[in-house]
């Protein structure tokens, strides 16, 4: 940025620093180690401004015969295979799992950019078509193998979040919170939905997942909504409502924002000790593969979490205009960040697991991994130690193996739920699998390779 | 820059074959470079997206025609017509225009305010600068060409 901005003041030596900065346009620095940046007071570098978008792909893989890995005395198994793009789970009293399958509506072409960021999604594998439904996976015998699949609600609008209450069953599209009627037990909703509320949509959508979360005594729903844009660039006016927390009001459908600020909250948590809203917000691109982290938080009521106009605080982002120095005064720094990139998709708080003792109390994040960082980051589950209700210690590796090697993506993780045994469930929507993460011996014993 | 038809053409190819090809899209880029400028200069005033978004389009769309207009250069080579004979001046700095607009392209891929301000507004004022210097040089020198050839 500070060479630019002399460029522009120096305009005779433009041709030749013209020339030197083509040249250098296919390459970008490489972001530092990604330990420095998680926890309560990661450290910020200077932000830079690129010439060309940096995106760095992993290339696709399959997983063969192969499996995330765990730590010693756990182990990891494919629940199920063969999904349209899982992205979120959700465990029903009754022990079921629903699989939700989806992926974000065409997105438009604004701007020439947009055309090579689809580019770069289709070689990510991230392009590929979603179900729009909600397959439900049951353990008919009792022991661990989910051996009957049904449609359970089908030609959904890009769904993300669920969450039942009582007898209520709550589906977050993109465009809207539509409810089903439940009944323990059932396998397939073919009664039509009722609409509670619009949620911002289309036609930009950038960020279309929206995450939901209801209150334990189920009067509210909360509701994730993602900022349309990186930074912006579609216009403030885009931006409306977004970016930010809904809280929903379940009896009348009547919402307020909750908080705003996060630019992308794509997972919501309650902590279970205090019983606070925690978040996984996915923070802005494009000013260095060290900018920003992407962080869990505690959701204050009323808060402000600083996007677009700062981050961290009050590190002013120059790429919004006007700027709000007002806004910016109040903006809360995140409690703990994840290091910068590495996509959060998921939380899950933990309240005695089937896991090891030590993943007692924390949160579980999954990060889906980088796209636009060197060397890659994410591409991973982490667990972060909670005492007292906030992060006590550095977030550990917990599921790894989803990049190879070489550096090749066999799988990414989106939402993770903890199904009636305690075990850890991931959606890998790369490899189109559910993964299930256990202890060794805490249940019966099977193998469901074979099923894949 | 302009092609003077000496006759009246009878069949619809005969410009094509009488007549260069590369100085009709050459011309296409000076407008969407200077439209560009102008939307750029809209966008420093306003910070309303549709003239960020009308620039990169109209930068692109420049960079997309200048593409054509150098192969259209080469065929015209090939077939031997380059005629009238070429303006260095104008094109060297032509060649200097495109590639700070290729540049501009990627200033202006970024995402918010900075794609325009100050460097992208700096290039596209640049590249305007450079076509109107040129293009007034070229045709002056190719001026004095033809009335050399008068002679």
């Amino acid at each position: 940025m500070m060479h630019f901005v002399k460029i522009a003041h120096s305009a005779p030596r433009l041709a030749v620093v013209a020339i030197a900065g083509l040249g250098l346009a296919g390459c970008f620095d490489n972001g530092g180690d990604p330990k420095v940046q998680i926890g309560a007071n990661p450290v910020l570098p200077p932000l830079q401004q690129y010439l060309v978008p940096p995106i760095r792909i992993a290339k696709v893989v399959p997983w063969g015969k192969e499996t995330p890995t765990a730590p010693q005395g756990m182990q990891v198994q494919a629940l199920a295979t063969g999904f349209e793009h899982p992205r979120q789970l959700y465990v029903l009293p009754n022990g079921d799992v629903l699989v939700v399958e989806a992926n974000g509506p065409e997105a438009p072409i604004n701007r020439p950019k947009d055309l090579v960021m689809i580019w770069a999604q289709w070689l990510a594998g991230a392009a590929a078509k979603g179900g729009n439904r909600i397959t439900l996976l049951r353990d008919t015998k009792g022991d661990g193998t989910f051996d009957q699949r049904t449609v359970f609600l089908d030609h959904l609008n890009s769904p993300f979040g669920v969450a039942l209450v009582g007898q209520d069953f709550y589906v977050a599209n993109t465009d809207a919170i539509v409810r089903y009627p439940y009944k323990e037990g059932q396998t397939s909703i073919t009664a039509p939905g009722t609409k509670l509320t619009d949620l911002p949509g289309g036609p930009i959508d950038h960020h279309w997942t929206k995450s939901l979360l209801a209150s334990p005594d189920g009067s509210k729903l909360y509701v994730g909504v993602g900022s349309n844009s990186n930074i912006t660039e579609n216009g403030i006016q885009a931006e409306y409502e977004r970016a930010a927390i809904w809280e929903v009001d379940r009896a009348s459908g009547a919402h307020r924002i909750f908080a705003s600020g996060l630019r992308n909250p794509t997972g919501l948590a309650w902590e279970p000790e205090t019983s606070k809203l925690w978040a996984v917000v996915n923070e802005r691109d494009e000013i260095g593969p060290d900018l920003v982290p992407d962080y869990l938080t505690s959701v204050q009521d009323g808060g402000f979490y600083g996007w677009p106009y700062s981050y961290y605080g009050q590190h002013l982002d120059p790429r919004v205009r006007p700027q709000r120095p007002d806004l910016v005064a109040k903006a809360i720094a995140p409690d703990y960040a994840l290091s910068s990139h590495v996509a959060p998709l998921g939380v899950v708080m933990t309240a005695g697991t089937g896991l090891p003792a030590s993943y007692r109390s924390g949160a579980f994040v999954s990060e889906h991994g980088s796209w636009d960082r060197s060397p890659l980051n994410g591409y991973k589950v982490v667990f972060v130690p909670f005492s007292g209700g906030r992060p006590s210690g550095q977030a550990q590796d917990v599921v790894t193996g989803f990049l190879d090697a070489n550096n090749h993506a066999r799988g990414r993780p989106v939402g993770m739920a903890v199904d009636r045994s305690g075990g850890l469930l991931i959606a890998d929507d790369l490899a189109n699998i559910v993964w299930r993460v256990s202890s060794k011996g805490s249940e019966p014993q099977h193998d469901s390779s074979e099923s894949r | 820059m302009t092609i003077t038809s000496r006759s009246i053409p009878d069949r619809m190819d005969l410009p094509f074959r009488g007549e260069p090809i590369h100085p009709t899209l050459a011309s296409f880029p000076i407008a969407y470079f200077t439209a560009a400028f102008v939307t750029d200069l809209a966008y420093w005033r306003t910070a309303a997206v549709q003239w960020e978004i009308f620039s990169d389009w109209l930068i692109t769309a420049g960079l997309v025609m200048s593409g054509f207009a150098v192969i259209a250069f080469v065929i015209d080579l090939v077939r031997g017509k380059r005629s009238p004979p070429l303006a260095w001046p104008h094109a060297i700095g032509y060649a200097l225009a495109v590639l700070l607009s290729l540049l501009n392209a990627f200033v202006h891929s970024r995402d918010g305010y900075t794609a325009v301000v100050p460097t992208g507004l700096t290039l596209s004022g640049l590249v305007v600068v450079i076509l109107l210097i040129t293009g007034w040089a070229g045709r002056a020198q190719i001026a004095r060409r033809r009335e050399g050839a008068d002679l």
